[in-house]
């Protein structure tokens, strides 16, 4: 243990820091800020007006949609970084085996595109 | 320095925390995708350690494929949530109770 | 370094299925629900073709291994592939008139059910533990969205989510202990898994083949993973049911059983006793679970869940005999239950599906074959002899004794004694009770697959010999002893 807080020492020391500042800068306006509130102060400040409706409103569906259908073909695509990089190695069955793969990468696009998912409406 | 040791149970840690997160929730379905995808995390962690430490690569190449497979499985679940959703209205953990016995 | 040719030939029957899968989906883009019949039409076929290539190659080749040992094409993995391809292919047959009457026009679940077969394959076949992991993926996300695939039923959707939420979680425990084998034992493969667990397992290995069998565990819903099965089975739509309660528990089985002898020979003290433990809470569960229900799928997801517990005892046996013991059971388990589910399809009255027991009640005075049929399934349940379901018992549990497991044996035929109680309620609620008003007319393929299944099963004591050979060079493969 005594080698991981040495060889960790500086980022220690930037952690405790963070901490130190940060609880110094909370605590500080509760001893030294003047206070004198009244009620338009105390109000929710939205260009004047009060809030028309929550915050937390709900998403239209289709934006999960598009984002389900992104997020599948975004990591499908974490096998074509180690095949580029050892291309010259893998040799042409390599190359067949990425074209397959993207192959069956393109008829479910194609399926998905049929289907009218990729249209909003 | 840190070991193999801590990277394990960093993975352990992990683990528990996203099969309690499965267990114990009583609330929103969400969360158990998001518990989910932190078991496969946890996994990964552990496979990229072992893969680092014992200089072997098939470890990283299995992490890709855990990657992948639970992007492909966090969309599923989500659609099925989403069909769910639309026929019941509602995603409550409690509200999951159409049979019983 | 990577292999310069592609061995297409000896990967005929899953090239087939895949490509079947990618066409018909493509077909089925284009034309759209008008393409549906033709599109599960030809999947039936495509299974069909890949199940004779597969049956046909069974004396021809020995154990070859593709891609670095990821994948084995051995007499045990054709055996649970034809398995698997014959549940798939019998429940999509199945589905037709269901999907008609429910006006379900989609040509996506006959897709699915290629896809699924296709994971069941690899994951029959898988060598290694990347192997294993991608075909039970590929497998368990084709079968999430078929529970869920009667989208405007609020049980289907809620079926499908939690088989979802606790599959996953399964999933998550079967990848942490792949980890944890893989960081022990230093390689995926399982013939160096085996090497390295030799003699001394240690600590870490211990846990890694703890997780990966309760993974395993909950994909063929054995206790204390079942608490999915009653739920997802009562709620999916029967046709699913149907499919879920037999390909893919072959599948997952085959998996089970070549993990543990092939890849932890050294550790079978440790794995056997996680076995034993499992079948006989399995065996319980399923028997006394059974007790109290009314809806017939519902009563059969505590049968299966018993009958995974009863083809467990094999494998807590680990060996040679207790393999065979277990794929025969496993082959007789799917004319069971898939005749039963035939059965479960023909319950039909005014125009609407009717699940619970008591519409069975005076069957036999109205539709006399059916009873008698659905009679002999249920005695094949309960393990009465002739009939197969009783030589399925008898074979595991002989090689429990000839391995010394006499407590397990006597466990077990006590607990099938339990198990007999409600198979026998059955019978004697369609022979005993007044009748109620007849079933609707069925269609010709639940009549046909029911009275098929029953023939299988009442007549397998004629002629028990392709089976059990066949199970037996499948156990050969795996265990040379």
């Amino acid at each position: 243990m005594p080698s991981l807080v040495s060889d960790y020492l500086p980022l220690l020391i930037f952690v405790a820091l963070a901490g130190v500042i940060a609880v110094v800068l909370l605590a500080a306006p509760f001893a030294l800020a003047f206070k004198n509130p009244d009620p338009e102060k105390l109000s929710a400040y939205e260009c004047g007006f009060n809030p028309f409706d929550d915050a937390r409103m709900k998403f239209d569906v289709r934006f999960y949609l598009v984002s389900l259908l992104f997020i599948v073909f975004d990591l499908e695509v974490a096998f074509l970084f180690p095949w580029a990089v050892s291309f010259h190695r893998v040799g042409l069955a390599g190359f067949w085996s990425m074209m397959a793969f993207l192959g069956v990468l393109t008829i479910g696009f194609v399926y998905e595109w049929r289907k009218g998912a990729l249209e909003w409406d | 320095m840190v070991g193999l040791g801590q990277y394990l149970v960093v993975g352990a840690i992990l683990f528990t925390l996203g099969v309690a997160g499965i267990v114990l929730n009583r609330k929103n379905v969400i969360v158990i995708l998001m518990s989910v995808e932190l078991i496969l995390l946890a996994v990964n962690v552990n496979l990229v350690a072992f893969s680092t430490f014992s200089g072997d690569l098939t470890g990283q190449v299995f992490a890709l494929f855990v990657l992948t497979v639970a992007a492909a499985e966090a969309a599923i679940g989500l659609a099925i949530l989403v069909t769910h959703f639309r026929v019941k209205g509602s995603i409550e953990v409690e509200d999951l109770n159409a049979m019983k016995g | 370094m990577m292999p310069t040719f592609f061995p297409l030939a000896s990967l005929a029957p899953e090239l087939l299925i895949a490509l079947a899968a990618l066409g018909l989906l493509l077909l089925g883009a284009w034309r759209g629900e008008r393409a549906a019949w033709i599109v599960a039409e030809a999947a039936i076929a495509a299974l069909g073709i890949a199940a004779v290539m597969l049956v046909m190659r069974k004396g021809g080749v020995g154990a070859r291994t593709f891609f670095h040992g990821a994948f084995v094409d051995d007499a045990f993995a054709r055996f649970m592939q034809a398995l698997s391809l014959v549940g798939g292919a019998v429940s999509l047959l199945l589905s037709f008139d269901w999907m008609r009457r429910r006006g379900i026009g989609a040509f996506e679940y006959p897709v699915l059910v290629l896809l699924a077969t296709l994971g069941m394959m690899v994951l029959a076949a898988a060598g290694d533990l990347i192997a294993l992991y991608v075909g039970l993926e590929l497998m368990s996300l084709a079968l999430y969205v078929a529970a869920a695939f009667d989208r405007d039923d609020g049980r289907a959707t809620e079926a499908g989510l939690k088989y979802f939420m606790l599959g996953a979680l399964s999933s998550g425990m079967l990848l942490y202990g792949a980890s944890l084998i893989y960081g022990f034992a230093g390689s995926t493969a399982f013939d160096d898994i085996a090497r390295a667990a030799q003699g001394h397992v240690s600590l870490g290995l211990a846990f890694g083949v703890a997780f990966l069998l309760a993974g395993l565990a909950f994909k063929i819903s054995a206790a204390p993973f079942h608490m999915w099965t009653p739920d997802v089975y009562e709620g999916a739509p029967t046709p699913v049911t149907a499919f879920f309660a037999s390909a893919p528990k072959m599948a997952a089985m085959a998996a089970l059983v070549r993990v543990t002898t092939t890849a932890f020979p050294g550790a079978a003290a440790d794995w056997r006793q996680i076995v034993v433990f499992v079948s006989i809470l399995s065996m319980a569960i399923g028997g006394f679970g059974a007790l109290g229900q009314r809806n017939f799928k519902r009563l059969m997801a505590y049968s299966s869940i018993g009958h995974m517990g009863f083809a467990l005892v094999g494998l807590a046996a680990g060996s040679q005999a207790g393999v065979q013991g277990v794929l025969v059971y496993m082959a007789i388990y799917l004319a069971m239950t898939l005749g039963t589910f035939a059965a479960i399809l023909l319950m039909r009255r005014g125009g609407a599906y009717v699940e619970s027991i008591d519409d069975l009640a005076g069957l036999s005075k109205t539709d006399p074959a059916t009873a008698t049929f659905l009679t002999l399934l249920m005695f094949s349940l309960a393990g009465v002899p002739p009939l197969a379901g009783f030589f399925a018992k008898y074979y595991v549990f002989t090689a429990a004794i000839q391995a010394g497991l006499f407590s397990l044996a006597t466990v077990g035929v006590l607990l099938s004694v339990v198990s007999a109680v409600y198979y026998l309620r059955i019978v004697k609620l369609m022979w005993f009770d007044e009748p109620k008003a007849a079933f609707d007319a069925g269609a010709r393929a639940p009549r046909w697959t029911l009275a098929l299944a029953t023939a299988v099963v009442g007549l397998f004591f004629l002629l028990p010999a392709p089976l059990v050979d066949a199970a037996l060079a499948a156990a050969r493969a795996l265990l040379p002893a």
